[in-house]
């Protein structure tokens, strides 16, 4: 199998999703002299756009400037992100909060504007074979895609243009569970993540399941379809061709509702923003499994960037 | 990936031909199935009606994931096309792409561009600003291109047919009066319409541009 390199785009410019922040008006600082924040800078000093702007730079530093980061990367420590945000307390505080909260691990993904798609796909597959009977799990999973599909061609999408991507999500799922054919294993499962033919087929699978969910069901999301940058209200049809269906653009609110309802899933996504004084992160829940009980894929969000988040035991991601 | 891109290129071509009611066409140039040449006709109502237009396709290396690469081959007067190249600017064949675009959805979209110009993302500054200078001329020039160069039916445009005689006053969308004006002056032909064209010296901006502007840039160089 020959690697092409896939475009490398850069990704769009971080957006901050106004509605995860807190209702501010502290003075904006005057000026626009380049904010320095060493060890010795107060974070309670800091306006919320200082914070924001911090969290970006860190955030850049950590996930874009090495090129040679792989598409998604295999389980870190936390406190290796808890190393990057040192001087930061209000971020050290709220990395901490999820340690005890037992999010001992991260999982990151490179920062290519498909980070949300590539995090849940990848978490969403993990959590299946983590369950007492994996193989069960999976064809249920199938069982749901199949149900879903057929929505692919209601919204226009040509079957022969889709079909190759659903394969190879599939071609995965067929894999796991003991008995089955080639069976994935933890490994595997990486690898295949890794290798930007699979795990880009996959990213535009769901991003078209996503693009259907949202044109198909008008009443759950037509009244939240906002121009991400102007503000405007627009059709199902503009906004899935201009912010879903690309490659590269970044999934809000909406986009995650739809793809959780898609899939079935129930996922949570922890919001590291450094805004809690007393370093406590907020959740924010997608719930639409069968079984309302089903553990959630945790998902780490800083504005622009998802990683996966982990709760397996330390020693567990350490050996 | 290279074997998935063929399947799906193959796809494609087969679900083109498949399709009488587009009237699409993609066929192969040089036996390569990565180098097509797609075709359609002018939409009905436009400048563009009755034209044959060709269009130049390159599949990448990592199409679909990738935008594939197309340019007009026929020559087309288009604010969002250059006259010079046939290159286009269109957002899907930009940052908008989208794996599950077809090569034949892509060529509707390039045919409805002949409907909707869109004069203020222009590929061509100059045929932009004719466009918005005058909606009657451009329109006229337009039609004449593609009577000139897209084998639309004649409408009496003198020398219009396909590989007949071109008037170069009306492709570059001038009036004959205006040339012979500065003709007259002792200008060669080529070079006043030439300068006309670049001036945008078309509806009131005829009034606007002065003779001695004219004269000016026709005495540079």
């Amino acid at each position: 199998m020959t690697s092409t390199p896939l475009p490398e785009e850069q990704p769009p410019a971080p957006r901050l999703n106004a509605t995860q922040l807190p209702d501010v008006d502290v003075p904006q600082p005057s000026g626009n002299a380049p904010l320095v924040v060493d060890e010795n800078t107060d974070l309670s000093t800091l306006t919320p756009a200082q914070l924001y702007e911090l969290n970006q730079r860190t955030l850049d530093e950590s996930t874009r400037s090495s090129s040679d980061l792989p598409l998604i990367a295999a389980v870190a420590p936390i406190r290796v992100l808890r190393e990057e945000y040192d001087g930061a307390p209000a971020f050290v505080r709220q990395i901490d909060f999820l340690a005890t909260k037992g999010y001992h691990g991260i999982r990151r993904t490179r920062g290519d504007g498909d980070c949300f798609y590539r995090s849940l796909a990848f978490a969403y597959i993990e959590r299946i074979m983590s369950t007492p009977d994996p193989a069960l799990e999976a064809t249920i999973a199938i069982s749901t895609l199949d149900a879903a599909v057929p929505l692919l061609e209601t919204v226009g999408f040509d079957k022969f243009a889709y079909e190759d991507f659903y394969e190879e999500l599939l071609g995965l799922l067929r894999r796991v569970g003991s008995g089955a054919p080639d069976q994935l294993s933890p490994e595997t499962l990486l690898s295949a993540f890794q290798a930007p033919e699979v795990s880009t087929a996959i990213v535009v699978f769901l991003r078209l399941l996503t693009s259907a969910q949202i044109r198909c069901d008008p009443d759950a999301f037509d009244a939240f379809l906002f121009h991400p940058d102007f503000g405007n209200q627009m059709t199902a049809r503009d906004f899935c061709e201009s912010f879903v269906e690309p490659t590269g653009k970044e999934a809000d609110h909406v986009q995650m509702t739809a793809l959780a309802r898609a899939l079935k899933v129930n996922a949570k996504v922890a919001y590291l923003d450094g805004h809690d004084p007393n370093g406590a992160v907020d959740f924010v829940s997608f719930e639409s499994a069968l079984d309302p009980s089903t553990p959630p894929v945790v998902l780490l969000y800083r504005p622009g960037h998802y990683d996966i988040l982990d709760t397996r035991s330390l020693e567990a991601i350490q050996l | 990936m290279s074997d998935a891109r063929l399947r799906r290129v193959n796809k494609e071509i087969a679900d083109c031909k498949n399709d009488k009611s587009s009237k699409i066409v993609i066929e192969l140039i040089d036996n390569s199935p990565y180098h097509l040449r797609g075709s359609f006709t002018g939409p009905e109502g436009t400048p563009y009606e009755g034209g044959h237009y060709e269009v130049d396709i390159v599949i990448p290396e990592s199409y679909p994931f990738q935008p594939v690469k197309m340019k007009f081959i026929t020559k087309v007067y288009h604010p969002n096309v250059s006259s010079a190249s046939g290159a286009i600017c269109l957002d899907i064949l930009k940052d908008a792409w989208s794996p599950v675009l077809t090569l034949k959805s892509t060529l509707i979209s390039l045919q409805s561009l002949l409907c909707s110009p869109e004069p203020n993302d222009p590929q061509d500054a100059e045929v932009a600003k004719h466009y918005m200078t005058s909606r009657s001329s451009f329109e006229e020039t337009a039609r004449y291109w593609a009577q000139a160069y897209a084998g639309a039916p004649g409408g009496g445009v003198k020398g219009g047919a396909k590989g007949g005689e071109r008037d170069e006053i009306a492709i570059a969308g001038l009036e004959k009066a205006h040339v012979d004006q500065f003709e007259a002056l002792g200008f060669e032909r080529g070079k006043v319409i030439d300068v006309l064209r670049r001036l945008n010296y078309r509806g009131e901006n005829v009034t606007k541009i002065s003779e001695d502007k004219v004269v000016q840039e026709l005495l540079k160089n």
